[in-house]
C-alpha cells in the first residue's frame, strides 16, 4: 500500500508540470494581454491610455516576452523560491490575494459540502428502502429540480421572492454594518440568515446526483445474496441497511469526493457572483477575463493539484472502505 | 422628465445666445493683465469665491469636535478671504444649507475613478456651461502674448494631514514628478507648446507660481482642467521616494540600480503601507491614483481611511472619511463636507448596485433609463424612496447603436466606398429607426442620428434628424450612385464584379449583437451583404490599433463630447487613441474633409482670438454635420441618477461628462443627509 502511494506521489510531479504548461498556455491563448484589458477597463472609466503607455505596462509586467519565457520564469520562481508571482490587478503577491478570500471560501464550501451529504445520504437511503413510494417520488422530484435548475437562476428567483416578501435584498454574506464594525454577536442571526440562501441554492444542485447514486447502489446491494442471508439470519433491518448495504453503496459516493477538494478551494463561481459572495470563484473568473496571468494560473494550478491529491485520497479511502480493492491491488 | 428636457433646452438656448460656446471652446477670455500685483480672479463667479464678509463665523462638524484633536476650525481653513464658499451648484442654482453627519453608502467594483472623480479637486473646475472656474487655485493671470500664466493659490490652505499646501507642491509636482514621468504619465499635452516642448513651471512665492510656454498657449487653463486637473502632490510626503525613483531611473542596470529601486519601494511602502512590485507601479498608483491609498494627504473633501480593514479599495469594504482641513465652507460658514463618510461595499457585478439601491443599502447610482420604473417602484416594495435626476448626455448618440467605418481601410475599393457620403447616407436611411427604438429600447430611447444631443453644446435639430428618414428605395439609388451594382443574388457588388460584404465587429456583451440583427435585416433588404463578429474588448482594441477592423458597432466610447475644442479625441482623426471612430489615419494619410478637419484643429491651437476660435469650432462641427462620418441610429439617453431621498443638494439638470468628472460636478461635499 505504501509503495503504491509512493508511486502515485512520484507520478504527481510530471502530471502537475504538464498541467501547469497547459494552464499557462490556455490562459494566455486569447488575443490581448493584461495590459490591453487594463487599457480597455481604464477607457471605460474615461482614462484613455496611449499605445506607448500600454507598451510601457507590458514591459513593466514582463508581458513583452513570449509566453513560454514567461512560463519558464514563473515556474523557476515557484520551484526555486516558492514565489508564485504577483497579481497585476491587485498589485500584490498572489498568495496574499488568495489568502484574503480563502478562509471564507473554505468555510462556505465546506458547509455546503456537509449540507449536500447530510441531506442527500438519508434521502437516498429512504428512497431505496421505500422504492416507488410517494416519498421516493417526491424526494426524487425535488432532487431533480435542484439539479435541473441552474444555480444562478435559482439564486435570482430566491432573491426576488425574498425582496418582494421582505423588502430586503440580502445580497452577499455580510451587511454593510458587519463589514464596517466587524462581526458582533448581534449580527450573528442576520449572518446565518444570509448564509441560508447560498447553502440552499448551491447545496441543492449537488444533492440529486448523490441521492440517485445512493439509491441505485442501495437497491443493487439489497438484491444481493449477502443481504438475503443477513435477513434470513435475523439481522435487524437497520443493521442490514447501515452496516452492510450502505457501506457497500458508498463506494461511488466516496470516489466522487475527489472533486470536492477542488470545489472547496474555489467555491462556485457564477452563483457566487449572482449572490455577491466574496470567494475565490469570482476572483478566478475576473483574473481569467483580464488575463491576470499569475493569479489565474496559481488558482487553477492549485485546483489541479487538489484534483490530483483528491483522487489519491479517495483511492485510499476506497481501499480502506472496500477490502476487494486492496486485494486487487496486492494481486 | 419632459419638463427637464425643456428646461435644459431653454438653458442651452440661453447659453448659446450668450456666446458661451465661444467661451467654452475658445481661449479663457482672461482679463487684461493688470499692473498691480493683486491676484485677478479671472473667471470666478461672484458667488463661488466672493471675499468672506467680516462677520462670517466658521463652524465645524460635530464629528471633528468630538475627535477633539484638530484644534480650531478657523486655523484649519485658509485665511478668511481665501476660503472658498459653495453657495450654488454647477448650474448656478442656490444650495440648501445642510446639516452635518451621516454616511453616503455606495457600492463599488474596486475601480479607480469611480471613487476618485466625485471627490477630485482640480486647480480649476468646470461649471455646467463649459466655463472654467477657480477651485484649488483662486485665480490666474495670463500675459498679453499668452505665454506666461500666473496661478494664484489660497493662502493658509492645508493638506488633509494638516501640513501647509503651497506653490512649492505644485511646482515640485511638475518638475520632479511630471518631467521625470514618475507618475507614469509624464508631461501632459496641456503643458506642451506648439512645438511639443514642455512648459517651465516656477515658484514666485508660497501662493503664486508661473507656467511659461515657448509659444503662445491659448487654452492652457481649459486644457489643464481637462488633461491634468490637479497639478499638485504633497512634496513633504513624496520627496524622498520620488528622489530615489529619479536616481534609480538614471542608473545603469545592475545591482546598484536594483538596490536603489528597492530603497524607493521601501519608501513607498512607508507612506501607504502597500508593497508594490516595481517603481513604475508604485509611482503611478501613488502619484496618479493617489486617492486610492491610505496615508497620502489630499485636498479632497474625503480621504481614504487609515484604519485596517477599511483602507483598501481592493477590499470588501472601504471608506473615505471627511478631511478635517477641507478648505470650502457653505454660505453660513459651516466647513464642508456635510457628510462624515462615503462608505463603499464591493459588489461582484455592477448590476447588483441597482438591487442594493432598491432596498436602501446603496444611496446613489447612475441607472439605465429602462430601470427607472423599477427604481420608482421600490417605495411600495421596500419602502425606499428614490428620486431621479436627469442630466444631459454628451455623447452623440448611444454607443451600441453607432456604426463607425474604417475610413483609412487598406482595401482600395472599400476605402473609396466608405469615404463616399452617399454610401454612408444609404447605410443610414436603409434602417427603420422608429421600429428599432420601439423594439430594442421599448421606446425608452428615441430614434436619432450621431449628433450633439438636445441639451448639449452644438445641438441642432436639423443635424439630429439628418439622414434619419426610412427610405430603402433612395438608399438603393445612393448605393448605385456610389458605384455598386446589384448582382443576380440580390446583393450589391463592386463595379468590377468583386463581391461586397460589410464586416461589422463589436465588443462582446455590449448589446451590439441585438442591434446587428436589426441592421442585418434592413441592410440585406436593400442588398447590402454583411456579417458580424464580437470579441472581448481587449481583442477589439488590439485589432483597432492594427487598423484591421472594417466597421465598428459600439466603439470603446461613442463619438462626441462636451466640445470639439475641449476634448476632441473622438471627433478628430489623427491620434492613436481614436482609431475606433475613423480607422488608423493621421494628418499625412487623411484626405478630403478629414484632412481639413485635422488642419482646422491645428489652426484652432494657433488661434487666440475668441471669435476666430468660435468660428473654427463652428467650421469643424459643420464638417461633421456635412459628412456624418459616424452613423447613429438611436439617440443617447440622458444620464439618470437614482438617489435615495435622504440625500439633499443633489443637483438636477447638469451635464454628464468625463471632462466634468462625471459625478464630480455634483460637488458631493455639498450633499447632506436628512432622513
Amino acid at each position: 500500500m505504501l509503495k503504491y502511494i509512493g508511486k502515485r506521489l512520484l507520478l504527481f510531479i510530471p502530471t502537475i508540470l504538464i498541467i501547469s504548461v497547459v494552464i499557462f498556455f490556455i490562459i494566455q491563448l486569447p488575443p490581448g494581454d493584461y495590459a490591453s484589458s487594463y487599457a480597455a477597463a481604464m477607457a471605460a472609466e474615461g482614462e484613455i491610455l496611449t499605445p506607448e503607455q500600454i507598451q510601457d505596462l507590458r514591459v513593466q509586467f514582463g508581458l513583452d516576452k513570449p509566453w513560454y519565457v514567461q512560463y519558464f520564469i514563473w515556474m523557476t520562481d515557484i520551484i526555486t523560491k516558492g514565489d508564485f508571482g504577483y497579481s497585476f490587478e491587485y498589485g500584490r503577491d498572489v498568495w496574499a490575494v488568495i489568502g484574503d478570500y480563502l478562509p471564507l471560501t473554505l468555510a462556505i464550501s465546506f458547509i455546503i459540502l456537509v449540507f449536500q451529504y447530510a441531506v442527500s445520504l438519508p434521502i437516498g437511503i429512504y428512497c431505496a428502502n421505500h422504492q416507488y413510494s410517494v416519498g421516493d417520488y417526491i424526494w426524487s422530484f425535488i432532487g431533480f429540480i435542484g439539479t435541473a435548475t441552474p444555480n444562478f437562476l435559482l439564486a435570482i428567483i430566491v432573491m426576488y421572492v425574498i425582496y418582494v416578501k421582505t423588502g430586503g435584498m440580502y445580497l452577499g454574506l455580510f451587511s454593510t454594518e458587519m463589514l464596517q464594525n466587524g462581526m458582533r454577536l448581534e449580527y450573528i442571526p442576520e449572518f446565518l440568515g444570509r448564509c441560508l440562501i447560498p447553502i440552499f441554492v448551491i447545496g441543492t444542485s449537488g444533492t440529486c446526483g448523490i441521492i440517485r447514486t445512493v439509491r441505485a447502489q442501495m437497491l443493487d446491494e439489497q438484491a444481493r445474496q449477502y443481504t438475503l442471508t443477513a435477513r434470513a439470519k435475523g439481522c435487524s433491518e437497520a443493521t442490514i441497511t447501515y452496516k452492510y448495504c450502505l457501506r457497500a453503496a458508498l463506494n461511488p459516493v466516496v470516489s466522487g469526493l475527489s472533486g470536492a477538494l477542488r470545489t472547496i478551494f474555489s467555491g462556485s463561481t457564477v452563483s457566487a457572483i449572482v449572490m455577491n459572495m466574496a470567494i475565490l470563484g469570482p476572483v478566478l473568473l475576473k483574473a481569467l477575463k483580464s488575463q491576470d496571468m499569475y493569479l489565474a494560473g496559481t488558482i487553477v494550478l492549485v485546483q489541479a493539484i487538489l484534483v490530483v491529491v483528491g483522487t489519491l485520497l479517495s483511492d485510499i479511502a476506497l481501499a480502506w472502505l472496500d477490502p476487494r480493492i486492496r486485494f486487487s491491488e496486492r494481486s | 422628465m419632459k419638463n427637464m428636457k425643456q428646461w435644459i433646452a431653454l438653458v442651452l438656448a440661453l447659453v448659446l445666445c450668450l456666446g458661451t460656446m465661444a467661451a467654452c471652446a475658445a481661449a479663457p477670455a482672461p482679463t487684461t493683465p493688470t499692473e498691480t500685483e493683486a491676484p485677478v480672479e479671472t473667471t470666478a463667479p461672484a458667488e463661488t469665491t466672493a471675499p468672506v464678509e467680516e462677520e462670517m463665523v466658521f463652524t465645524e462638524a460635530p464629528f471633528l469636535t468630538a475627535a477633539g484633536t484638530y484644534g480650531k476650525v478657523e486655523d484649519r481653513l485658509p485665511v478668511a478671504d481665501d476660503v472658498m464658499i459653495e453657495s450654488v451648484d454647477a448650474a448656478g442654482n442656490a444650495l440648501e444649507i445642510g446639516v452635518y453627519g451621516g454616511e453616503l453608502k455606495r457600492s463599488a467594483g474596486g475601480g479607480n475613478w469611480d471613487a476618485g472623480k466625485p471627490i477630485e479637486e482640480g486647480l480649476f473646475r468646470f461649471n455646467t456651461s463649459g466655463t472654467v472656474e477657480p477651485n484649488v487655485a483662486k485665480g490666474y493671470d495670463v500675459s498679453d502674448d499668452y505665454t506666461v500664466y500666473t496661478i494664484y493659490l489660497r493662502e493658509g490652505m492645508k493638506w488633509s494631514d494638516g501640513e501647509p499646501f503651497t506653490a512649492e507642491d505644485c511646482v515640485w509636482f511638475y518638475n520632479a514628478v511630471c518631467l521625470n514621468k514618475v507618475d507614469g504619465k509624464g508631461v501632459r499635452s496641456c503643458h506642451k507648446d506648439a512645438n511639443g516642448d514642455p512648459a517651465v513651471v516656477e515658484k514666485v512665492d508660497d501662493t503664486t507660481f508661473t507656467v511659461t510656454f515657448g509659444t503662445p498657449k491659448y487654452d492652457f487653463v481649459e486644457a489643464l482642467t481637462v488633461d491634468l486637473k490637479w497639478h499638485y502632490a504633497p512634496k513633504h510626503v513624496f520627496e524622498k521616494m520620488v528622489d530615489l525613483v529619479i536616481e534609480s531611473k538614471g542608473m545603469e542596470d545592475g545591482d546598484a540600480k536594483t538596490a536603489k529601486e528597492a530603497e524607493a519601494l521601501a519608501a513607498a511602502q512607508e507612506i501607504c503601507g502597500v508593497e508594490f512590485s516595481d517603481i513604475g507601479k508604485a509611482g503611478k498608483e501613488m502619484l496618479y491614483y493617489f486617492w486610492n491609498y491610505p496615508g497620502i494627504p489630499t485636498l479632497n473633501p474625503f480621504v481614504l481611511s487609515n484604519e485596517e480593514g477599511k483602507n483598501s479599495i481592493k477590499g470588501e469594504y472601504y471608506e473615505f472619511v471627511r478631511n478635517p482641513y477641507y478648505w470650502k465652507v457653505d454660505a453660513k460658514g459651516q466647513q464642508l463636507p456635510y457628510m462624515d463618510k462615503i462608505v463603499y461595499t464591493t459588489v461582484q457585478n455592477e448590476t447588483q448596485t441597482l438591487m442594493l439601491l432598491l432596498d436602501g443599502t446603496v444611496d446613489y447610482q447612475t441607472i439605465a433609463v429602462q430601470d427607472a420604473p423599477t427604481v420608482l417602484d421600490a417605495e411600495t416594495t421596500s419602502g425606499t424612496k428614490i428620486n431621479l435626476y436627469q442630466w444631459a448626455p454628451t455623447y452623440w448618440g448611444s454607443g451600441e447603436y453607432q456604426l463607425h467605418l474604417n475610413l483609412g481601410i487598406a482595401d482600395e475599393q472599400k476605402n473609396a466606398l466608405f469615404n463616399n457620403p452617399d454610401f454612408r447616407q444609404a447605410l443610414s436611411i436603409a434602417v427603420d429607426r422608429v421600429e428599432m427604438a420601439a423594439t430594442l429600447t421599448n421606446n425608452w430611447n428615441e430614434p436619432g442620428q450621431a449628433a450633439p444631443q438636445e441639451g448639449a453644446l452644438g445641438y441642432s435639430e436639423e443635424w439630429a434628424n439628418q439622414w434619419t428618414e426610412y427610405d430603402p428605395a433612395k438608399a438603393q439609388t445612393l448605393l448605385e450612385s456610389a458605384g455598386l451594382t446589384k448582382g443576380s443574388d440580390g446583393f450589391y457588388a463592386f463595379a468590377d464584379g468583386t463581391k461586397f460584404e460589410l464586416n461589422i465587429v463589436s465588443v462582446a456583451d455590449s448589446g451590439a449583437g441585438t442591434t446587428y440583427e436589426f441592421l442585418k435585416k434592413y441592410f440585406n433588404a436593400v442588398g447590402i451583404n454583411c456579417n458580424f463578429n464580437d470579441y472581448d474588448r481587449s481583442v477589439v482594441d488590439n485589432d483597432l490599433m492594427a487598423g484591421s477592423i472594417e466597421c465598428m458597432l459600439f466603439p470603446v466610447t461613442p463619438i462626441g463630447d462636451i466640445s470639439i475644442a475641449l476634448k476632441p479625441n473622438s471627433m478628430i482623426p489623427g491620434s492613436a487613441t481614436n482609431v475606433a471612430w475613423y480607422g488608423t489615419m493621421n494628418e499625412e494619410t487623411a484626405t478630403g474633409d478629414l484632412k481639413t478637419l485635422i488642419d482646422l484643429k491645428q489652426k484652432l491651437d494657433e488661434t487666440g482670438d475668441p471669435d476666430a476660435r468660435a468660428q473654427i469650432v463652428n467650421d469643424m462641427m459643420a464638417l461633421h454635420q456635412k459628412n456624418q462620418w459616424t452613423i447613429g441610429y438611436i439617440a443617447e439617453a440622458p444620464a439618470i441618477h437614482a438617489v435615495n431621498a435622504r440625500i439633499h443638494n443633489f443637483p438636477d439638470g447638469l451635464v454628464w461628462s468625463d471632462i466634468y468628472r462625471d459625478m464630480g460636478i455634483a460637488h458631493c461635499q455639498c450633499w447632506f443627509i436628512q432622513e
